[in-house]
């Protein structure tokens, strides 16, 4: 079965992808092509599955009824008005915007050093120290939980923003590793050996040669700290403390017990500012080189 | 990210800088990563008594407590089918996703995508739950319609069972089967079926012996990250599945901060942890196979 593939596959690695003569043109003739039209349709449809369930709690955020509604009868802000007005929610917003003002600026310096040293050391392991590194993405979120909880009760920082704060770098290093292995992979070698050969030492040479020209990648990596920071759950759910609930914590314990529009209100402040991260990463280093 | 030929080595001063440079991160992770695991781990070999107290000594009590209970044996499989099932449906939705990201026929209409695509990803989890909530409630919008078009009485009951989890999974995880998959889709020179259709094969012959083969890696690429975000997730089973549903992730949460018998949580998380490894390696062990088979 794999035959054609294989042989395929084989004359590509001979010649290249551009080496392949092009199709003769008239082999290409227009005509009616069922298969397509149903490949643009299932495809649509994936996309309407994978794009609705926003849709419908963006638009519901702004009904005046009591319980969600689509499409909603009227318009109105009074689910964000009450949002502004309690200070539980208020108190909430304040611990996840405190926590990814921590957050940030650590993941981002952990991500962009150990991305720098990985991509720049050449020893046996390396690329086990990379997929360390990156396990965070693998290891079962519910784990990771229960093992942070478990040693924060030890050294009495269960509940605290720290200890969440430790919690949150862990499961959001690996994206800034990797947003700034992509910018490193494009530096140009030579521009670092041509600034040690002028007599730059190795941190001035980081400092002012690789950290200007890898900084679209350790923008986007700071953008996915944030944002991974703001929405944590799965870790976050097992050591915040009454003090210290976050915004995604209080959704969840909110929607467990009620239904009413004043998630949606939250969720379309959750999706803007996904909007605006994804505008960041983007202008910065191009969504499609990251993701 | 491997820099191949250009690889050149670092002088002396450079490699130590280097390691100076990663040792932070390495002392971080080690700190909160490596010694809760290790600390956990130790936590599963203790035994606790009726008032769950733990007791001093080691032993295999909760092991033998989690693979011979059938609520506990009852609670992985079925974690293990879900997560499977949903990381086939991933796959299979993927495809059609993935092939229009590949052939959207304009950048405009590909940059759309690729929104619809991340944007989920960079929302919050209890917010995308939520959503579902919304949606598939007996009061829910889904109901809603039904009613309004007069295609049912009763509202039908589509919250709290296992089929609203995997509605909601395939959901939240669908692109992480269709990002991996549109890269290898993109990487397949547009000559190859051509070449394939040239040579009298039809389209759909050529999509089964060519495409299918070459995007396999992108599909078990996709595959391996959905099983192992869906085998570890509690919050969406929790949120719209109930707290009845024998799913390991709920159990663990359950027994760590309702019940509090964490040495039993500890020793399900490492078998958790376990099942979902050997699961990932052996559909990596296929993928490096395949791979070998494939490029040589």
């Amino acid at each position: 079965m794999a035959d054609v593939s294989k042989q395929a596959a084989a004359s590509v690695a001979a010649r290249g992808p551009a080496g392949l003569p092009p199709a003769p043109a008239a082999r290409r003739r227009k005509r009616p092509d069922g298969l397509k039209w149903f490949s643009w349709i299932t495809g649509g449809l994936v996309y309407v599955f994978l794009t609705l369930p926003v849709l419908v709690i963006v638009l519901s955020a702004f009904s005046p009824e009591s319980y969600p509604q689509f499409p909603p009868r009227g318009f109105s802000l009074r689910w964000f008005d009450a949002l502004l007005a309690n200070p539980a929610w208020m108190a909430a917003l304040k611990n996840s915007v405190l926590l990814l003002v921590i957050v940030t600026p650590l993941t981002v310096l952990l991500g962009t050093t150990a991305a720098y040293a990985l991509a720049r050391l050449d020893f046996r392991g390396r690329e086990a120290l990379l997929a360390f590194v990156l396990s965070p993405l693998m290891i079962p979120q519910v784990v990771l939980g229960i093992a942070l909880l478990y040693v924060m009760a030890g050294m009495g920082m269960a509940g605290s923003l720290l200890g969440l704060a430790a919690g949150h770098i862990v499961v959001a290093l690996p994206y800034t590793v990797r947003t700034a292995s992509v910018s490193l992979a494009a530096v140009n070698r030579q521009l670092e050996s041509a600034s040690m050969n002028l007599g730059a030492g190795p941190w001035y040479t980081f400092r002012h040669v690789t950290l200007p020209l890898i900084k679209p990648g350790i923008v986007a990596g700071a953008v996915f700290a944030a944002v991974t920071s703001f929405g944590e759950v799965s870790v976050s759910l097992f050591m915040s403390a009454p003090s210290t609930i976050t915004m995604p914590v209080r959704i969840f314990s909110y929607v467990d017990q009620t239904f009413d529009p004043a998630v949606n209100a939250v969720s379309v402040v959750f999706i803007a500012i996904a909007v605006i991260a994804l505008v960041i990463i983007e202008k910065t280093i191009g969504l499609t080189k990251v993701m | 990210m491997s820099a191949g030929a250009t690889r050149a080595r670092l002088p002396a001063s450079g490699r130590g800088f280097a390691w100076l440079l990663l040792s932070p991160t390495l002392l971080f992770l080690i700190a909160f990563l490596v010694v809760p695991g290790i600390l956990l781990a130790g936590l599963s070999l203790r035994n606790v008594d009726s008032m769950l107290n733990i007791q001093p000594g080691y032993g295999l009590s909760q092991y033998i407590l989690v693979f011979g209970s059938t609520t506990y044996a009852n609670a992985l499989f079925t974690t293990l089918w879900v997560s499977l099932g949903t990381a086939l449906l991933c796959v299979l939705l993927a495809y059609p996703a993935a092939w229009l990201l590949v052939n959207a026929p304009t950048r405009t209409v590909r940059t759309v995508l690729y929104v619809l695509l991340v944007s989920p990803l960079l929302t919050s989890v209890v917010i995308r739950t939520f959503a579902w909530i919304v949606l598939l409630a007996q009061n829910g919008l889904i109901n809603d319609a039904l009613r309004n078009l007069g295609l049912i009485d009763t509202p039908l009951r589509m919250l709290w069972n296992m089929n609203a989890v995997i509605i909601a999974y395939v959901q939240v995880m669908l692109p992480f089967a269709v990002l991996p998959l549109a890269t290898s889709l993109g990487e397949i020179p547009q000559s190859l079926s051509r070449a394939s259709m040239s040579l009298g094969a039809g389209r759909i012959h050529t999509f089964f012996h060519v495409t299918l083969p070459l995007t396999l890696p992108g599909m078990l690429t996709g595959a391996i990250i959905v099983f192992a975000l869906a085998a570890g997730s509690y919050i969406t089973p929790l949120l719209i599945g109930g707290r009845l549903q024998p799913l390991l992730p709920i159990t663990i949460y359950q027994q760590a901060v309702q019940i509090a018998n964490l040495p039993l949580a500890a020793a399900l998380s490492f078998s958790l942890l376990l099942i979902t490894g050997i699961v990932v390696f052996l559909l990596g062990a296929v993928l490096k196979r395949w791979e070998k088979r494939t490029y040589g």
